[in-house]
């Protein structure tokens, strides 16, 4: 196999108040023809910046210090930025991004983005450009291509949409394809399926590929080799399976051991047999804007959901985006109201506990730390709200229970007059956490409460939510559509589909023998990496 | 498309409709219409004379209706003032308006647009700052100052232009460049904003990652994204240049329909003044679909 890719010791500075900062240090890939690549790390780990070095991405205030890139025998710094757009940009190396949501033009038709990358690089008449056009969108497996030519990208779902932006970046049949995290923001189901296609491609056409990605599991079903990233450096590099097997460097170690504790028993809490939540066929619909001279259309959220959650039970809801398990914790928690059934809470019809008691019992972990701290306040008073909300106490006995409770998140008592923006994204929860427990309730609604966080972080919120579980004796509804934490953390499954409860059941009944065919297809299409599956070298 | 069309057309209409209930009503009731006819100084048995004459001593919503029903076969009611159809005096007065109007959102097109796109390809740099300065300064500028200033350099100092009146196109150049000046800051500013938050979309990224640089990715790949909010307030400004240009076209002594409406006004002319306020709030009513219509040819999203 001949050479396609090489690159040596590449430097990223950043341009910050007249200062350099390094962000990418000695950075050496080497990729033969039609092999693949991983790439793993952290966000901030310098994977993505990276890819963008190669394809002159680089955000204004980046720039390549040093190093040296050869592709295809050519080096591309002797390149000018004109030629390298003309020859290599969408022709030779082609790129496809995480969003597939925001990565299409809104105002052009499909049709005419393929159409225009490919004219702008082929000199051919225009009925050859369609023709390649519908080609590639077959070869992409876009259902009913032929009249997607004319449609726009709000008219596609966000799996298709990602098909579409893969068939762009393949219509000129490059030599590399980089994807960076190309299914994070998909459902799972749909996850499957683009990985699956983004790999068939690359043996038909005949590509290199370089597979950027935080998930360990996925860069190992598509990579031939892998390297490891932390902190702009690449700390460990070899055949996937080799690095996955023997890893030398102790940050891999960690990144793998986070994956395999996901499979090791969880000690459990005490379940008492009295209910603490009974939901009774709830619905909640949506009523479309009117359109003039038409009926206004509805759309059911939650369609006659029933379930009960015992005293210190932990139940996770799984399902994908739009399938209803987001509202149905919205109504338990009060911050909408339902349409129809009953929520019954401690015994207690959920409409007649007063909202400031209410507060005592349930409270709300959200998903993205990053938006749910007020910037302006500091973490003290962040934490302290729901305490001088809601009890009478004195000030100084408010900062004693603020600093109690922020050591019990694992945060010492020099956070409490800092800013959200000086913490992590980790740190951040960890105060969305504390915030949540500092009123003692016996339940938690955690709303996909580790999905925008890095693997690492991850299992560590989870560690402290576990904790926090059996210290303070709290029942958890679990809301998420990462499989393997729903396993690593719950004691039983409710699968939503479509507004309604299509499965519901002890953990690993439906992880291990699903009944229901979605439940099915949902379980299948996780990439969990078991230690058993390694060993065959 | 043509739904949407339709849809917006039915908006319009309505809100004609009650426009035209709203500047009839409001005028016949807080002038007298025969007190306004007759003078100030008239007597009780003259005015009252004029009230029977006129038909004023009809119901209001009476004369409503042979107001409005009059609208639509041509006529528009006779002025008092002028003592001519109201329809003659506008048909004297609109070109001149029609055409400061034009001239003066081409200015603005021609000064904002450009500067805009500049402005936002270079962020912080020296022809963003002067574009900014530029914005800032006829922002701040008010309107017949800056038409003293213009007729004292370019019609006194160096005489290239006249200084007023309406007779060639050419007295239009120095009115429709104050008028224009003042909507620039506006389109500008938004032209920027617009354009940079889609240089920065994920949109273009894909487009940069295909090949595309420069003024092509400018042009094929952004513009038309960041052209939507231009386009809305664009409308709302021509529809302001026909309605108020009242100031301009006096300083310049231009007898366009701000100006008839100035006079009417003082003349208190209800005829005119009611069909004038009507006309105003139809031009605006028009452009503003106008707009939608144009966004929603941009952006598919809109295409309800």
């Amino acid at each position: 196999m001949s050479d396609l890719l090489n690159i040596q010791n590449l430097e990223i500075s950043f341009q910050s108040n007249n200062k350099n900062l390094k962000t990418v240090e000695n950075f050496s890939i080497h990729l033969n023809e039609k092999e693949s690549l991983g790439i793993v790390g952290e966000s901030g780990s310098g994977k993505t910046l990276s890819m963008l070095a190669l394809t002159r991405l680089l955000p204004k205030q980046a720039s390549v210090s040093s190093g040296s890139i050869i592709f295809q025998n050519k080096n591309l710094n002797e390149l000018d930025n004109k030629n390298f757009y003309k020859e290599i940009s969408g022709k030779k190396i082609s790129m496809i991004f995480q969003e597939p949501m925001t990565a299409l033009n809104p105002v052009h038709t499909i049709g005419k983005q393929l159409l225009e990358t490919y004219l702008y690089h082929n000199n051919v008449s225009v009925e050859k450009g369609i023709e390649r056009a519908l080609e590639i969108l077959d070869a992409v497996k876009l259902p009913k291509y032929k009249q997607r030519m004319d449609q726009y990208p709000h008219q596609l779902s966000g799996g298709q949409r990602q098909r579409v932006m893969i068939a762009l970046a393949l219509i000129n049949n490059p030599s590399l394809l980089i994807a960076d995290e190309p299914t994070t923001a998909l459902d799972v189901t749909v996850q499957k399926e683009i990985i699956q296609l983004i790999s068939d491609l690359r043996e038909t056409i005949g590509m290199a590929l370089i597979f950027i990605s935080h998930d360990l599991g996925v860069v190992s079903q598509i990579s031939d080799n892998v390297v490891v990233m932390k902190n702009g450096e690449i700390v460990e590099k070899g055949k996937t399976l080799k690095v996955l097997e023997k890893p030398n460097h102790p940050y891999t170690q960690g990144l793998l051991d986070c994956l395999f504790k996901l499979e090791d028993e969880q000690k459990k809490n005490q379940i008492k047999d009295t209910p603490i939540i009974k939901v009774k066929e709830i619905s909640k619909s949506y009523k479309l804007p009117a359109k003039i001279f038409k009926k206004p259309e509805i759309i059911y959220a939650v369609k006659k959901v029933t379930f009960d959650v015992k005293c210190g039970e932990t139940i996770a809801i799984v399902g994908e985006s739009g399938s209803g398990k987001s509202t149905v914790a919205k109504i338990i928690n009060g911050l909408i109201n339902k349409d129809d059934g009953e929520v019954e809470i401690k015994g207690q019809n959920i409409e007649d506990i007063e909202i400031s008691d209410r507060a005592k019992i349930i409270q709300p972990v959200f998903q993205d730390p990053y938006s749910t701290l007020n910037p302006i306040h500091t973490i003290g008073y962040i934490v302290s709200r729901p305490l001088t909300i809601n009890e009478n106490k004195s000030e100084s006995e408010v900062k004693e229970e603020v600093i109690k409770t922020l050591r019990l998140v694992g945060l010492s008592e020099d956070y409490y007059n800092r800013f959200p923006n000086q913490l992590s994204g980790g740190q951040r929860q960890r105060v969305a956490i504390a915030r949540a427990i500092i009123l003692k309730p016996q339940i938690l609604i955690c709303d996909e409460p580790t999905s925008a966080l890095d693997v690492t972080i991850q299992s560590q919120i989870l560690d402290l939510l576990n904790d926090l579980k059996t210290k303070l004796n709290i029942t958890i509804i679990l809301i998420s559509h990462d499989i393997s934490v729903v396993k690593y953390f719950s004691d039983r499954i409710i699968v939503m589909y479509n507004g309604e409860i299509i499965e519901m059941g002890n953990t690993n009944n439906v992880i291990n023998v699903p009944k229901d065919k979605y439940t099915k297809r949902l379980m299948s299409s996780v990439f969990s990496l078991k230690k058993n599956d390694i060993k065959f070298t | 498309m043509l739904r949407f069309i339709a849809g917006r057309l039915i908006v319009v209409l309505s809100v004609g409709l009650t426009l035209s209930i709203v500047t009839f009503f409001l005028l016949n009731y807080v002038i007298d219409p025969a007190q306004a006819i007759a003078g100030e100084d008239a007597l009780f048995e003259e005015i009252e004379q004029i009230r029977e004459q006129y038909g004023f001593d009809r119901s209001i919503t009476i004369r409503y209706f042979e107001w409005f029903s009059g609208i639509f076969q041509g006529d528009l009611g006779i002025s008092y003032y002028w003592n001519k159809p109201v329809i003659s005096l506008l048909i004297d007065r609109a070109p001149e308006t029609i055409t400061l109007a034009l001239m003066s959102v081409s200015v603005t097109i021609l000064i904002s647009i450009p500067l805009g796109i500049l402005a936002a390809l270079n962020p912080n740099s020296l022809i963003d700052r002067i574009a900014l300065g530029i914005a800032v300064t006829a922002q701040a500028v008010p309107n017949f100052w800056l038409g003293l200033i213009m007729i004292l350099i370019f019609a006194l100092a160096i005489p290239i232009f006249p200084v007023s009146g309406d007779k060639t196109l050419f007295h239009f150049v120095l009115p429709s460049i104050v008028l224009g000046a003042s909507s620039v800051p506006a389109v500008m500013r938004l032209m920027r904003t617009g354009l940079l938050d889609v240089i920065n979309a994920d949109f273009i990224r894909t487009a940069r990652s295909s090949g595309f640089y420069g003024w092509r990715l400018v042009f094929n790949h952004a513009l038309r994204n960041a052209l939507l909010p231009v386009v809305s307030v664009l409308a709302v400004q021509l529809g302001n240049k026909f309605g108020g240009s009242v100031i301009t076209e006096s300083v310049f002594a231009i007898n366009g329909l701000g100006r008839l409406a100035l006079e009417s006004i003082l003349g208190a002319d209800i005829p005119t003044v009611q069909i004038l306020v009507f006309v105003f709030a139809i031009i605006f009513l028009f452009f503003n679909l106008l707009a939608d219509i144009l966004n929603a040819y941009l952006d598919p999203r809109l295409r309800l």
